[in-house]
């Protein structure tokens, strides 16, 4: 196929300076870049679309819309600083009123998502447009135990995938996160992911959550679970660090309850490939429960530490950690993690088997009739509830802790 | 055995006494002057180097004294202007602790500063009054010197060997390994008897000893680690490599996700 730079002319200013969308598109293979432009056609006035992506695109394709040049970025599975950063100087250079970012595989997006997403931001007094992904079970689950229950329980807010790859958002909102992209930049942290969400908790911004189906989570490249874990969650407790001032203060809007659990009939059993999963999942938590228990003991409490004795003397189909655990374990990586009680990678490398142990919990607790969805709603309730925890912890850390 | 009393009882007491009298004299004259003589040479040498040491100790002293004042004067000043707001606001993102805060961290090297700067001057003063005095013996100080980088070596080795050894442990127990507490401990170990060699190398003491018995240590440990991972742990070795292998694919980071996939079947972290 020829294919042409996408900025064959020089781009003009909108002819409606502010009111103008800017979509800035992930490097995507040809066809999702095709389908999905087709679909902004289709969803938007193409005299007021603006694409900026760093892929080449046929020069007779899509001649209504009007394209720029994204500054080529290292491919990745989410987000980084640098392409909100490029994204915000887009907008502000051609005077567009909102940006539409859409990650990797976004042509797998259902069809209301990107009118949702952009009218939110263009219509709206919304500054941030967040959108909740209908996912099977069993997927995304660092979200659903880590980056969820401590958005939700820290920032007051009930984002459910803090990590969206697919945003919607005001002039302002691009303009703090630029902000806080160059600071990154300026402190040599290349691998820092930045939390939308979390930024505009404390800037008092408005957040909306819109339902848009199903979607294909981009999944990290080349890299483990060993890797990726202490990345994505350093870079969670960083933010949660720095932004210490704020979520202080904060004051849930809703008293935390814990959803009762309640058993629903299966659609589908556990496979027998799903309880080898759980086996080989509970006994990496046995194992490190044998080896990893003089590091544990410098980041938990004595308490927890009795709770995870129980856990590894426990059969894999019977084993269960309870929520209110896993949130007084994550709290507590993260109190060690501002501490720097341990070295950071030794920190996060020594959450990796607990991590693991939760999700096992999790897969017996769905394969026992109770909703991952449910379940994952429970962990974020515990987190709530701990929260004063943290709060006391984070003031007073040397205040005895049985 | 019986003529010495004999010719002694036989002649005059006094004739017979002089000699053995004057010959003990001879005996303790020369102990005393070899007791004294000795006595004068330690209280010289202890008078000759006595100003050097005062001088190392108040040197120390006083410089410690003033670091401590410097320290409390930085830390109070700066927490008034405010230094450490003001830093997280132009670097963007607090990276400190509460202990490690750039503050403290000021006020704490200040402190450490001067009572480098003490031990310094200190030294130089112990040096220049050993300098002229001939009696120390010429080799002590360079060997302080050498027992003082043989104590830097040990800290630094011990603690490089139980960083290294946490992260093989976490390292190993990530990825499976049954023997990952055999591992971190040789990790460990093999650091400690490297470090333990430098350190007696540093100080001169065993010579060929002891690099000997490191070569023969470091090649135990390392035979010892090989054959209990190769030999005695080869079906584990299997058994993990194939767990592994088998995780990699089922952690799923690197595999496109299956919307579809039923429950249990697969698991996706992101």
């Amino acid at each position: 196929m020829a294919t042409a730079d996408p900025t064959p002319d020089p781009i003009a200013p909108s002819a409606h300076p502010g009111s103008g969308l800017l979509v800035v598109l992930s490097a995507m293979p040809q066809i999702q870049l095709e389908c999905v432009l087709g679909r902004l056609s289709v969803s938007f006035p193409t005299e007021r679309l603006l694409i900026a992506t760093p892929d080449a695109l046929a020069a007779d394709s899509f001649p209504a819309l009007r394209f720029v040049a994204a500054p080529a970025a290292i491919p990745s599975w989410t987000f980084t600083a640098a392409d909100f950063a490029n994204a915000y100087q887009l907008a502000q250079k051609n005077e567009a009123g909102a940006i539409l970012m859409l990650g990797p595989e976004s042509s797998s997006l259902g069809s209301t998502a990107f009118p949702d997403l952009a009218n939110a931001v263009l219509t709206t007094p919304t500054d941030l447009a967040v959108p909740c992904y209908d996912l099977p079970p069993h997927t995304s689950l660092i979200n659903s135990a880590i980056l969820y229950p401590l958005t939700r329980a820290l920032f007051a807010s009930d984002v459910r995938f803090p990590l969206a790859v697919d945003l919607g958002l005001s002039m302002r909102m691009a303009e703090r996160l630029s902000r806080a992209a160059l600071r990154i930049a300026a402190t040599n942290q290349e691998e820092a992911l930045l939390w939308p969400v979390n930024e505009a908790a404390i800037a008092g911004f408005n957040v909306d959550q819109f339902e848009v189906g199903a979607r294909i989570q981009p999944q990290p490249a080349g890299t483990d679970l060993n890797t990726m874990l202490p990345l994505v969650a350093g870079s969670l407790f960083s933010d949660i660090d720095a932004k210490a001032a704020f979520w202080q203060r904060f004051r849930m809007s809703r008293p935390a309850s814990s959803p009762t659990l309640k058993p629903v009939p299966l659609p589908h059993p556990l496979s027998t490939e799903g309880a080898a999963d759980i086996v080989s999942r509970v006994r990496t938590f046995q194992l490190a429960y044998t080896n990893l228990q003089e590091v544990w003991r410098l980041v938990l409490p004595p308490n927890s530490l009795l709770g995870l004795k129980r856990l590894s003397q426990t059969d894999a189909g019977a084993f269960r950690m309870p929520e209110s655990l896993w949130a007084r374990i994550v709290f507590d990586f993260l109190l060690a993690f501002r501490l720097r009680t341990i070295s950071r990678g030794h920190l996060l490398g020594a959450l990796i088997p607990l991590y693991l142990g939760w999700v096992a919990s999790h897969m017996n607790i769905t394969a026992s009739g109770i909703g991952a969805e449910q379940h994952i709603e429970a962990v974020a309730a515990a987190f709530e509830t701990d929260r004063t925890y943290l709060v006391s912890r984070w003031r007073w850390p040397d205040r005895f802790n049985p | 055995m019986h003529f010495v009393p004999g010719t002694m009882l036989q002649s005059d007491p006094s004739q017979s006494l002089q000699p053995l009298y004057a010959g003990n004299i001879s005996i303790w004259r020369h102990m005393s002057e070899a007791l004294q003589q000795s006595l004068y040479r330690v209280l010289s040498l202890l008078i000759s180097i006595l100003p050097g040491i005062l001088a190392f100790l108040v040197a120390v002293a006083v410089l410690t004294l003033i670091g401590a004042a410097l320290s409390v004067l930085l830390r109070r000043g700066l927490a008034a202007m405010k230094f450490d707001d003001r830093l997280a606001r132009h670097r963007g993102t607090a990276e400190w602790a509460p202990a490690t805060s750039p503050t403290a961290l000021i006020a704490r090297a200040s402190f450490w500063a001067c009572v480098l700067l003490g031990l310094i001057i200190g030294v130089s003063a112990f040096d220049a009054s050993y300098a002229t005095s001939a009696a120390l013996p010429s080799s002590l100080l360079p060997y302080l010197t050498r027992v003082v980088g043989a104590a830097f070596l040990l800290i630094a080795g011990t603690l490089i060997a139980r960083y290294l050894e946490r992260s093989v442990l976490i390292g190993a127990v990530n990825v499976q390994l049954q023997y990952a507490r055999l591992l971190s401990l040789g990790v460990k170990w093999l650091l400690l008897v490297l470090t333990g060699a430098m350190a007696l190398d540093h100080l001169q003491i065993g010579g060929v000893v002891v690099e000997l018995a490191f070569g023969i240590l470091f090649g135990g440990i390392v035979l010892t680690l090989a054959l209990a991972v190769g030999l005695g742990s080869r079906h584990l070795v299997s058994r993990s490599l194939e767990s592994h292998s088998e995780r990699s694919g089922t952690h799923g980071v690197a595999v496109p996700a299956t919307p579809a996939s039923g429950q249990g079947d697969s698991v996706k972290h992101f």
